[in-house]
């Protein structure tokens, strides 16, 4: 007789009491939101975008909150977050490092910013550090390529960079203590 | 023969102080009480006088100006424009439209409307009014991507500053001037009614792909749809839809306050027999191994040479130039012989490359590795494509898995054959691919292979094939 060897089916969620999507979120974007659109599934993105705002990364629970706010089945919210890259569906560090890789940036000495960034970190792209404070990641095109070799720290544009500038804004962004994603607190190196 | 301007002063970039004609160092956010007092056209003149004329006059004017996109494909303007349904001849009402602006400007090498964004959002705006009196739009969403967090949040103020002075609104347009207005009779008979918002996008380069777009302000994943039916028949929430790029919206102020024969007086005509002129200035931004990059307005047709030694401050370090790519790296590259290629709508029958597409070079010095150029662009398209289609999909990865072996050392000669046989049938037999990634990816390889023959030569080791020779197996290069 055949058995379940796997559990995809039955896939756990960590689940918190508290909801994600405060009512503070769904009063606005009920209010300034929503009616810009026909339809309620266009909200998708803008409630995605509080979300990983707010908190850095975008839970299970969150994408249910959102399916229940907007009248739509969970499927269909992580089907559409997990297509696009700026939502995180794993926790990720405090602060986010962008680094471009693409055409302009490799060729005007983006390698050099990617090994500052992991010299002065202690991580390889795509790792976090133990601390949970950084995030490294490469990532293409930042439309600054007359400004090249540029990076996106959180939300902040760096153009122009050099291993000295972006260990600078590393100590900078370490030494500032506000959570690069708004204001929540959520700390990303450990799950709820 | 030395290329001369015939645009004296600046047009786009009026309020954007911009070399030859200012000083970088002066840039900054153009508000609405200083939008309408400077400018080559004072700001929302021309709207008002868009408002004196019916909306089939405004689109006549447009497709005058032969105004071709400037998104990357050239698509003549004004005639996508009349590809809307016919609205009722009694009343003017077209029903719910949609506009959306294509402000995701996400290839290598393009950054051009995001100076608009930056300094100039009254500009964008007042093209998007104008561009929705014209095809009796009454709702507009800019769709911009989810990485320019700032321009973002610069075109939120200034729609916020727009609302109160009435572009956008129930309120009536500025406090209710007379117009021949398509809104008065239609849909209910509020006035001038129109909104405009912002929707942000999150990393995705195929949402810059209009009906990918579409579907990203849908809420769905970013999935180009099959055209037939097209977005100005159906298009979001499926209405009749309208999507021009950013840089296009802000011609329209100039062409509809100046008329379309000042704005012909840019740019030039072509130079193949029956193919469309390329007329009108156009934002380039240079890259790569120049002393000054940047965004900078010339008129079309300005020669490559020209760009990089007169107004870039020639090759960084004093180096050859080896390469270009013209305009977003799905355009391909132009070798070291066609330094003089002229920017304009014809390059891609002159030059062997797909277009001009956004027209912001991408300029590579004597040293630069071309394997390594191969490389980065196959990544690129890896990492973009949608999936939806083997084609692409498939075809992607193994491009950047072939490239990266020959980069790294280890290709075989047979791996160009099989590199450029993939690149060659990437979205070249028609039907095979939903939108033009494929075609990108393709021309891009290709060229550069063909363009750069010897350098992947001299990367690869012979393939031996065993031949048999008196029982002995005995390898041969080949």
């Amino acid at each position: 007789m055949a058995w379940i060897t796997k559990n995809s089916a039955g896939t756990q969620i960590e689940r918190r009491s508290e909801p994600y999507l405060t009512p503070a979120m769904r009063k606005d974007l009920s209010e300034r939101i929503l009616p810009r659109y026909a339809v309620k599934q266009a909200c998708v993105l803008p409630c995605l975008h509080t979300i990983q705002h707010e908190y850095g990364w975008v839970p299970a629970q969150a994408m249910e909150e959102i399916a229940e706010f907007l009248g739509l089945k969970p499927s269909e919210i992580i089907d559409t977050a997990s297509f696009y890259e700026e939502y995180w569906l794993k926790p990720k560090g405090e602060h986010l490092i962008q680094v471009c890789r693409s055409i302009a940036c490799e060729f005007c000495g983006q390698k050099d910013i990617t090994e500052a960034c992991k010299r002065k970190l202690g991580i390889d792209v795509g790792e976090t550090t133990d601390d949970g404070k950084f995030t490294l990641i490469e990532l293409e095109c930042l439309g600054s390529c007359g400004s090249a070799p540029a990076a996106l720290v959180d939300e902040t544009l760096h153009e122009n960079l050099t291993a000295a500038k972006i260990e600078a804004i590393i100590d900078q962004t370490a030494k500032s203590g506000a959570h690069g994603h708004g204001h929540g607190s959520h700390n990303g190196s450990h799950g709820h | 023969m030395p290329w001369t301007p015939k645009t004296t002063r600046p047009i786009l970039t009026s309020r954007i102080p911009t070399p030859p004609y200012g000083d970088w160092s002066k840039r900054h956010i153009v508000s609405y009480d200083e939008y309408t007092k400077t400018g080559v056209v004072p700001g929302y003149a021309a709207l008002r006088k868009a408002l004196t004329m019916t909306p089939e006059e405004v689109t006549e004017e447009v497709k005058k100006s032969q105004l071709r996109g400037r998104g990357g494909a050239g698509f003549p303007t004004g005639l996508k424009w009349t590809f809307l349904p016919k609205p009722d001849a009694a009343t003017g009402d077209g029903g719910v439209r949609y506009l959306a602006i294509n402000a995701d400007e996400s290839e290598p090498g393009t950054f051009k409307d995001r100076l608009l964004c930056d300094f100039d959002p009254h500009l964008v705006l007042e093209g998007i009014a104008i561009c929705c009196y014209a095809c009796r739009i009454q709702t507009a969403y800019f769709y911009i991507r989810g990485e320019y967090h700032h321009q973002a949040k610069v075109m939120e103020n200034a729609i916020k500053e727009a609302y109160a002075a009435g572009v956008f609104g129930k309120q009536g347009f500025f406090n209710g001037a007379a117009t021949k207005n398509p809104f008065s009779n239609a849909s209910g008979g509020t006035g001038w009614a129109l909104d405009c918002y912002v929707h942000r996008g999150a990393g995705a380069y195929i949402c810059g792909e209009e009906t990918a777009l579409l579907e990203g302000l849908e809420g769905k994943r970013g999935w180009p749809r099959n055209k037939p039916p097209f977005p100005a028949i159906k298009g979001l929430f499926g209405k009749p839809t309208i999507i021009n790029n950013v840089e296009t919206l802000a011609h329209l102020p100039f062409i509809i306050h100046e008329g379309a024969g000042e704005f012909m007086k840019q740019g030039c005509e072509s130079s193949i027999k029956g193919a469309p002129p390329s007329y009108g200035t156009k934002l380039m931004g240079m890259s790569g191994h120049v002393n000054k990059p940047g965004v900078f307005e010339f008129d079309l047709g300005i020669p490559l040479r020209t760009f990089v030694e007169q107004y870039c401050g020639g090759m960084r370090g004093g180096k050859k130039f080896k390469g270009a790519i013209p305009g977003g790296i799905s355009m391909g590259i132009l070798g070291p012989d066609q330094y003089e290629a002229e920017l304009d709508f014809d390059i891609g029958r002159k030059h062997n490359v797909l277009g001009l597409g956004t027209a912001c070079p991408t300029v590579f010095d004597e040293d630069t590795d071309m394997v390594a150029v191969a490389r980065n662009i196959a990544r690129f398209f890896k990492h973009e494509s949608c999936g939806q289609c083997t084609p692409c999909r498939e075809g992607s990865g193994w491009l950047y898995q072939l490239l990266s072996r020959i980069e790294e050392g280890n290709g075989k000669s047979k791996d160009l054959d099989l590199a450029l046989e993939i690149a060659t049938s990437m979205g070249t037999m028609p039907g095979t691919t939903i939108c033009g990634l494929a075609d990108g990816n393709n021309w891009a390889i290709r060229t550069i292979m063909n363009k750069f023959p010897d350098e992947f030569q001299k990367r690869v080791k012979p393939t031996f094939v065993p031949v048999r020779l008196g029982g002995l197996a005995v390898g041969a290069g080949v």
